[in-house]
């Protein structure tokens, strides 16, 4: 007989993929922690200059301006996102006409590449050629500084990530919710829950871990938000609507400051890892009491 | 059938070896045999050189026309990608033979060993001569030649002569000029200078010309020897003359959501009165409706200014190097020499110009005073009686962090988000942490 389980089987069993994984994950995120101890300007020999990039990155005010407009929309993006497509996903999941194609619909703007959503809101936020500000024209109200100016920006760049990633959020809550056993749902209905008492104690607890998935999702995707900022304002004015993955994009490649881009990377994978395990840890923890 | 495990190990390892030397075999017989055409490489900084760069794709095609045994084969990316690809590949010392890069970048690399120095090519060429004697010190460090300019850098204010003219306006000459302009355009609601931020920070020509005006030459080597300061009080009334055209509404409401390309737009679609930019517009501008009423200023003249206030700026660009490795090479390096030879010969310079780009060397170009109006204006403001040029473009004497701080601290006054001062103390401070 042949055991599969044995140690050396399973290591070469895994072996592929550990060896994939280390040449793509691994060694990228190494070397560039190493390269963020560094002075590189891309050409010539990096100097090692211990934590001097990350002491830089805590004086500049434009770093810290990209962390504030980050967590705004990462405030925003999550508390509207989630139960907003938690809510659609209910919504849409009703036996009603149309409700297949305003699925698809609603879904349409996961599909469109950021670029183009950019692209797209440009011509919709743009305070002198953008459409809202041509309807407020006609409706005799001020023109507003929706992007390009120094407070709104990242509030608008919010509402695009919305607006983009409502969909795929509402198709995992919609899958979620199909997937929830229908004798419990019955059983509930039965003992005379009404429809809120229903949503409160059965479908939103048994739904926590689809919770846990579309949130860690949407905080992650936050934190890799690039396009839409480079697109609508590119960064400006004098990068006050940067977010961290623009700022770093300018830092390393605009800037050519590669070794100070590397620091401001490592601070957004460990943001974006302690955000994540803190609210995984909270949500188990919410769901172990 | 089952086979013991040593030999399923040895089966497998036979087949990769085998798939491995397939595969070398395949790579070495795609490499350029010895009597067949050398192949020199050409990496640009535009994503698609043939559209975006027609000057540069048409002297390729005219040289490998000439050169039948030579093949460029022409490379780009935008100019981030471009600079990203050039470190990786002076890493692993795999750059292309002829490429532009940042005149920063090229000092770099040749302290690095990395360029060549193209002096006594140059000179065997005969072509040091055919150089204003400025591009060349430009693009020296040292002994060495590092770098020889992919075109020339004019630039200005375009301005629309028909919106002047309705509006009973003269074309400026000194700055209180251009301020009164800008206040009568506004009250009828039309951008008097077309700009645009957006994901083009650098756009910003003609206020680096102004930092000349403001005695920039003279004190540019004090700046960043630490015995001067970017924050001084010559440089804190230039922004202060920005921020008067700001207040003055000189500038579209949308400056900072606004691309260079929009910019470009907006003053070709005869909604802006003046477009800040260089020669390099003239082949848009010549295509478009505006291009019977347009002309090329330098720039205006300062009261307040320092030193001399007749000046245009034109200048070389950034420059085109020449990777170490070919001169290691000697087919490589006569096909090199013969590129360069070409294209800075008088053919070569004859198409730039027929392509909307100035000439860099002293030839005298032939331009069409119908079908290139607009270039023809811009060659005729350099030439004029009386005006000089700087030797090169303030942000191209320093390192691509301060110029970058140079371009934020006149978007960040001209988007009112930045004060004079806090504009020259954000230079000062990149100057400083570099």
């Amino acid at each position: 007989m042949v055991w599969i389980s044995s140690r050396w089987k399973i290591l070469a069993m895994v072996a592929p993929a550990l060896i994939l994984f280390t040449l793509f994950v691994v060694y990228p995120v190494a070397y560039s922690l190493g390269f963020s101890f560094t002075k590189f300007r891309g050409f010539g020999n990096p100097d090692f200059i211990g934590f001097d990039n990350y002491g830089a990155l805590g004086q500049d005010p434009f770093f810290w301006r990209a962390l504030q407009n980050t967590l705004i929309i990462l405030v925003v993006g999550v508390v509207v996102l989630v139960p907003g497509s938690f809510a659609l996903a209910l919504l849409l999941r009703r036996k009603v006409a149309g409700a297949g194609l305003l699925r698809a619909l609603v879904f349409g703007p996961a599909i469109i590449a950021p670029i183009l959503v950019g692209l797209i809101w440009v011509f919709i936020l743009d305070p002198k050629i953008g459409l809202l500000n041509r309807f407020l024209g006609f409706a005799g109200l001020p023109s507003v500084q929706w992007i390009g100016g120094d407070t709104l920006t990242p509030y608008a760049v919010a509402l695009v990530f919305i607006w983009s990633s409502i969909g795929f959020a509402m198709t995992i809550f919609y899958a979620g919710r199909q997937l929830l056993p229908h004798d419990v749902m019955e059983a509930s209905e039965l003992d005379g829950a009404t429809g809120f008492q229903q949503l409160r104690y059965v479908t939103i607890p048994m739904m926590r871990e689809t919770f846990a998935i579309v949130t860690i999702l949407m905080i992650t995707n936050v934190f890799k938000i690039f396009e839409l900022v480079y697109m609508l304002t590119g960064g400006g004015p004098v990068h006050r609507s940067e977010t961290l993955v623009s700022y770093m994009y300018f830092t390393t490649f605009t800037n050519q400051k590669y070794g100070l881009g590397m620091a401001l990377a490592v601070i957004i994978t460990v943001l974006g890892a302690v955000v994540s395990i803190a609210y995984l840890a909270l949500s188990r923890e919410r769901k172990a009491s | 059938m089952s086979f013991p495990f040593t030999i399923r190990v040895a089966a497998a390892v036979i087949a990769a070896s085998a798939t491995m030397g397939g595969l070398a075999a395949c790579s070495s017989s795609n490499s350029s045999p010895s009597d067949g055409p050398t192949t020199i490489s050409l990496s640009m900084q535009n994503p698609d050189v043939k559209t975006a760069d027609p000057a540069t794709w048409a002297i390729v095609q005219a040289f490998e026309k000439e050169n039948p045994n030579i093949k460029v084969e022409v490379t780009g990316e935008a100019v981030a990608e471009h600079l990203q690809k050039l470190s990786i590949a002076a890493q692993s010392d795999t750059l292309p033979d002829v490429f532009w890069v940042y005149k920063s970048n090229a000092e770099e690399m040749l302290q690095g060993g990395k360029v060549m120095n193209l002096g006594p090519v140059l000179g065997d060429l005969g072509l040091t001569n055919k150089f204003p004697k400025s591009t060349v010190s430009n693009f020296t460090s040292g002994d060495a030649v590092y770098g020889v300019p992919y075109q020339g850098l004019l630039t200005g204010l375009w301005y629309n002569k028909k919106i002047l003219q309705d509006n009973g306006l003269q074309v400026p000459t000194t700055f209180d000029e251009l301020l009164a302009v800008a206040k009568k355009l506004k009250e009828k609601g039309i951008t008097t200078i077309s700009d645009g931020a957006n994901q083009s920070s650098f756009s910003v020509w003609s206020f680096l010309t102004d930092l000349d005006r403001f005695g920039y030459a003279d004190k540019v080597q004090g700046i960043l020897k630490g015995t001067q300061s970017y924050d001084n009080p010559d440089f804190v009334h230039l922004y202060e003359h920005i921020a008067e055209l700001r207040d003055a509404g000189a500038f579209a409401s949308n400056v900072s959501t606004q691309t260079y390309q929009q910019a470009v737009d907006q003053f070709t679609s005869g909604k802006a009165a003046m477009l800040d930019a260089g020669v390099w517009a003239s082949s848009a501008i010549q295509k478009s409706s505006v291009a019977g009423s347009v002309g090329f200023w330098a720039g205006p003249q300062f009261k307040d200014g320092v030193g001399s206030q007749n000046i245009i700026m034109n200048v070389a660009s950034a420059p085109l190097v020449v990777s170490a490795k070919v001169s290691k090479d000697n087919a490589k390096l006569a096909a090199v020499k013969k590129f360069l030879a070409f294209y800075y010969g008088d053919a070569a310079q004859q198409l730039l110009v027929d392509n909307g780009q100035p000439p860099v060397t002293t030839y005298k170009p032939k331009v069409d005073a119908t079908a290139q109006s607009a270039l023809k204006s811009a060659l005729d403001a350099a030439t004029q009686s009386g005006v000089t040029s700087p030797e090169s473009q303030p942000d191209l004497l320093v390192s691509t962090t301060v110029a970058n701080a140079m371009y934020d601290s006149i978007y960040g006054v001209i988007q009112n988000q930045l004060s004079p001062k806090q504009a020259v103390a954000l230079v000062q401070q990149a100057i400083q942490s570099k």
